[in-house]
């Protein structure tokens, strides 16, 4: 599949060098209202919510065990799931504590 | 030449047209998108997302260079029309139709600007962004970029000079584009002659014109089925359809009204209570948050059209700092206010709250 | 009990994305029909053969100092995605890759939309496209997590990650009926990865188009056509998930897969001009405060269930 998704974006490619007026792509300078750019836009940008990446990151690693975890909670039965579930409780905690340190608005 | 034939004819079923309004043309800008949008025919976003650049009125100097560094950057097959008046429109689609379908000058068009880089910016020319502490307290890059004049959904000839902190809006500078040279030739000015009377006429295009600026706001909070509504009722009023327009601007409003997921994003940004307005020099009508302003606008624009001729609730401004020019019942946004409330906010909320401010002209007195 | 779908040979992957095409421009075909009507004009449903015309014909854009190689990647990954998506949705008895995880396949490349949305953002050095790039991210941060989860809750009924046995699984009773919530995340996962209808800020007209305001020709048509893939690939791979496979009456099993993803794919290309856009600053309290103790209680309900019966 991953051939047939080359295949297609290079058909289209292809087609649009048959089809297009022009081949070579027309170099201009970025749209900005209309006025020439002050600087460059690649730089080193405020992500105003970067503790929200760091929850995140947090409960990502826990997502997966929760893969593993699924495959044979119905073999384990309660305890798996309270084990689970506990855990789950204990990083939404978590989450509400950062949602009232304002970590969830940034604007 | 059969492919390439029935290409064009295919692909000029939708161009894009990139709509330049030179302040005070407003009606022939409203002509413009209702012919093209009966003919299938889009509003692009960027001149990337463009083959028509439609100018409508005749622009100054400043706003010439804006319009020829965006012909630039129209990839092309490109045209460009000029459109005086509304009355003219519709020759000018049909000639910039004729110009998209011409294959062969639009290959010579495009082979011409090959190896000819952007005139306005090499890569030399253009700085890097440099640092500056953010209100965290972090060094982090900022950003000069102008909003406007040449921006979706945006009130014509405003340039804002913001300072960005990614997409934070830390301090902004507002102007009008060409202030120095007065009103353009032909410019019109909504809601009256000399006298300052308002008729029938009058009033329904005030009413048109509220609608519009609604539009905006909705098409810019992500709701395009009620911008296209508003833009309906906006065509029926300025089509003199009056008991139309007046039906569907009822059923918007209770839409709008009745929509909680658009409370919900709307509520709560860009709150100006009285004190502030009277501080900027902003109409009292825009107390409230920008929820409140876009219902305002629309009840405004339905208590212009509904109510007895003559009395028509103008759009709003303030009469005394209005400069001189521009009639009384007409006043005008000054910039400065503009960029006030906007700054702190993001750029998505700063846009709303441009767009809730029911722009119908602006004052020329820039801030610097 | 039906039979779980066994792995055909790779030379049917054309199939495979000729049918995803098929859907892609299907849906495509729908949108423009009622973005047609919305504007009053004729009710044509050719707007896509005409934008397409269109982009094939328009010269191609390059900005200044872009980081092209990253832009183009960006561009077209969203359309190698989708295809990827769709090797492990079983169509009736056969399906392309029988993984053993194909469920953590599917959630490993709907995260790769992070990496093409926002490099298509940044390769243009553009600022409007960056911040463009920047507010999918922010998106991302809300809508990720409680998509991961709910993905979970029919893992968890079924026993298995394999998707095939997932839809084994659900004879007699549709997961959706009772993990409604887990399915209607799943859906604004959908959205959100393709970009759509509420999730459309990174591609805001505040923006001048946002992440695509420098992408022309057939850059903008890969970046388009990769938005209405996904869209599908995110609505036919609910099918074995959340609406019970191949089963149904009277139809073999592969054209009710068809036909429950095409319904499943015009409700949500109708979603996208009735409702306003979600501001990711305003949906990120929703996405932790709400979504995800929604998503993770119906997990727990789903466990429950399982133990107990």
């Amino acid at each position: 599949m991953a051939l047939v998704a080359v295949v297609v974006v290079a058909g289209c490619y292809l087609a649009h060098r048959a089809l297009a007026i022009a081949r070579r792509p027309l170099l201009v300078s970025p749209f900005q209202s209309g006025w020439p750019p002050a600087e460059h836009a690649l730089s080193r940008y405020h992500v105003r919510w970067y503790l929200v990446t760091v929850l995140f990151l947090a409960f990502d690693v826990e997502m997966l065990f929760m893969y593993p975890w699924a495959v044979v909670v119905a073999d384990l039965g309660a305890t798996a799931v309270v084990e689970m579930f506990v855990f789950l409780a204990g990083v939404l905690v978590a989450v509400v504590w950062a949602w009232r340190e304002g970590a969830l608005r940034w604007v | 030449m059969g492919v390439s034939g029935a290409l064009a004819r295919l692909a000029l079923r939708h161009a894009h047209l990139l709509v330049i309004e030179v302040p005070g043309n407003w009606l022939t800008r409203v002509a413009v998108e209702r012919l093209a949008g009966a003919r299938g025919w889009r509003l692009a976003v960027s001149p990337a997302d463009a083959d028509i650049l439609a100018v409508c009125g005749s622009p100054g100097p400043e706003l010439s260079l804006v319009v020829a560094s965006l012909w630039e950057q129209l990839p092309g097959p490109r045209a460009r029309i000029d459109v005086a008046a509304p009355e003219l429109v519709a020759a000018a689609l049909d000639q910039a139709e004729a110009v998209l379908r011409d294959t062969p000058r639009q290959r010579r068009d495009s082979a011409a600007r090959d190896g000819r880089g952007p005139d306005d910016a090499s890569d030399d020319d253009i700085a890097l962004a440099h640092g500056s502490e953010d209100r965290d307290g972090l060094e982090m890059d900022v950003l000069h970029v102008r909003l406007g004049p040449v921006l979706p959904d945006w009130p014509a000839g405003l340039v804002l000079r913001a300072h960005l902190h990614g997409d934070l809006v830390a301090k902004a500078h507002a102007g009008v584009v060409d202030a120095g040279h007065g009103p353009a030739g032909g410019a019109h000015v909504v809601g009256g002659g000399p006298s300052g009377e308002v008729g029938p006429a009058d009033a329904a295009e005030l009413a048109a014109q509220r609608c519009d600026n609604a539009a905006r706001l909705l098409a810019l909070a992500g709701w395009r089925d009620a911008a296209q509504r508003a833009r309906v009722v906006r065509d029926r009023l300025l089509a003199g359809e009056r008991s139309a327009a007046t039906t569907e601007l009822a059923r918007l409003r209770r839409r709008v009204r009745r929509s909680r997921l658009l409370r919900w994003s709307l509520r709560r940004v860009g709150p100006l209570p009285p004190d502030e307005l009277a501080r900027l020099g902003l109409a009292p009508e825009l107390t409230g948050d920008v929820w409140d302003r876009l219902n305002g606008m629309l009840s405004r624009a339905a208590l212009t059209v509904g109510g007895p001729a003559g009395v028509a609730v103008g759009p709003v401004g303030v009469e005394a700092g209005a400069p001189a020019g521009v009639p009384v019942g007409v006043p005008a946004t000054p910039p400065a206010a503009v960029a006030s409330v906007v700054s702190g906010w993001d750029l998505a909320t700063a846009r709303l709250i441009v767009a809730s401010l029911d722009i119908a002209a602006l004052g020329v007195v820039t801030d610097g | 009990m039906a039979e779980v779908p066994a792995a055909v040979s790779g030379g049917w992957a054309p199939v495979a994305a000729g049918l995803l095409g098929t859907l892609a421009v299907a849906a495509a075909l729908f949108d423009g029909a009622l973005a047609e009507r919305a504007a009053g004009a004729r009710l044509g449903t050719g707007r896509p053969v005409g934008e397409v015309a269109r982009l094939l014909r328009q010269r191609r854009r390059t900005t200044v100092a872009a980081d092209r190689l990253l832009w183009r990647i960006g561009g077209a990954g969203l359309l190698g995605m989708a295809l990827m998506i769709v090797t492990v949705v079983p169509l009736g008895r056969w399906t392309l890759f029988d993984l053993a995880v194909g469920v953590v396949w599917v959630n490993a490349l709907d995260v790769l939309a992070w990496a093409f949305v926002w490099l298509t953002g940044w390769g243009a050095n553009s600022a409007y496209t960056m911040v463009g790039g920047y507010r999918f991210l922010a998106h991302g941060l809300a809508y990720e997590l409680p998509l991961m989860f709910a993905l979970v809750a029919p893992a968890v009924a079924a026993s298995s990650l394999r998707v095939g046995e997932v839809a084994a699984a659900q004879q007699g009773l549709w997961f959706v009926v009772w993990m409604p919530v887990a399915f209607v995340v799943y859906c604004l996962g959908v959205v959100a990865i393709a970009v759509w209808g509420p999730f459309s800020p990174a591609l805001g007209r505040d923006l001048a188009g946002g992440v695509t305001a420098e992408l022309s020709g057939v850059d903008r048509l890969l970046f388009l056509a990769g938005r209405y893939a996904l869209l599908a690939a995110g609505a036919a791979f609910a099918v074995p998930m959340f609406l019970g496979g191949g089963a149904g009456p009277l139809l073999p099993a592969w054209a009710w897969v068809l036909v429950k993803a095409t319904v499943l794919l015009a409700v949500l290309v109708w979603l996208r001009r009735r409702v306003p856009a979600l501001r990711p600053d305003v949906f990120m309290e929703v996405g932790w405060l709400v979504l995800l103790p929604a998503v993770l209680l119906q997990d727990l309900l789903v466990a429950v269930i399982v133990i107990g019966g």
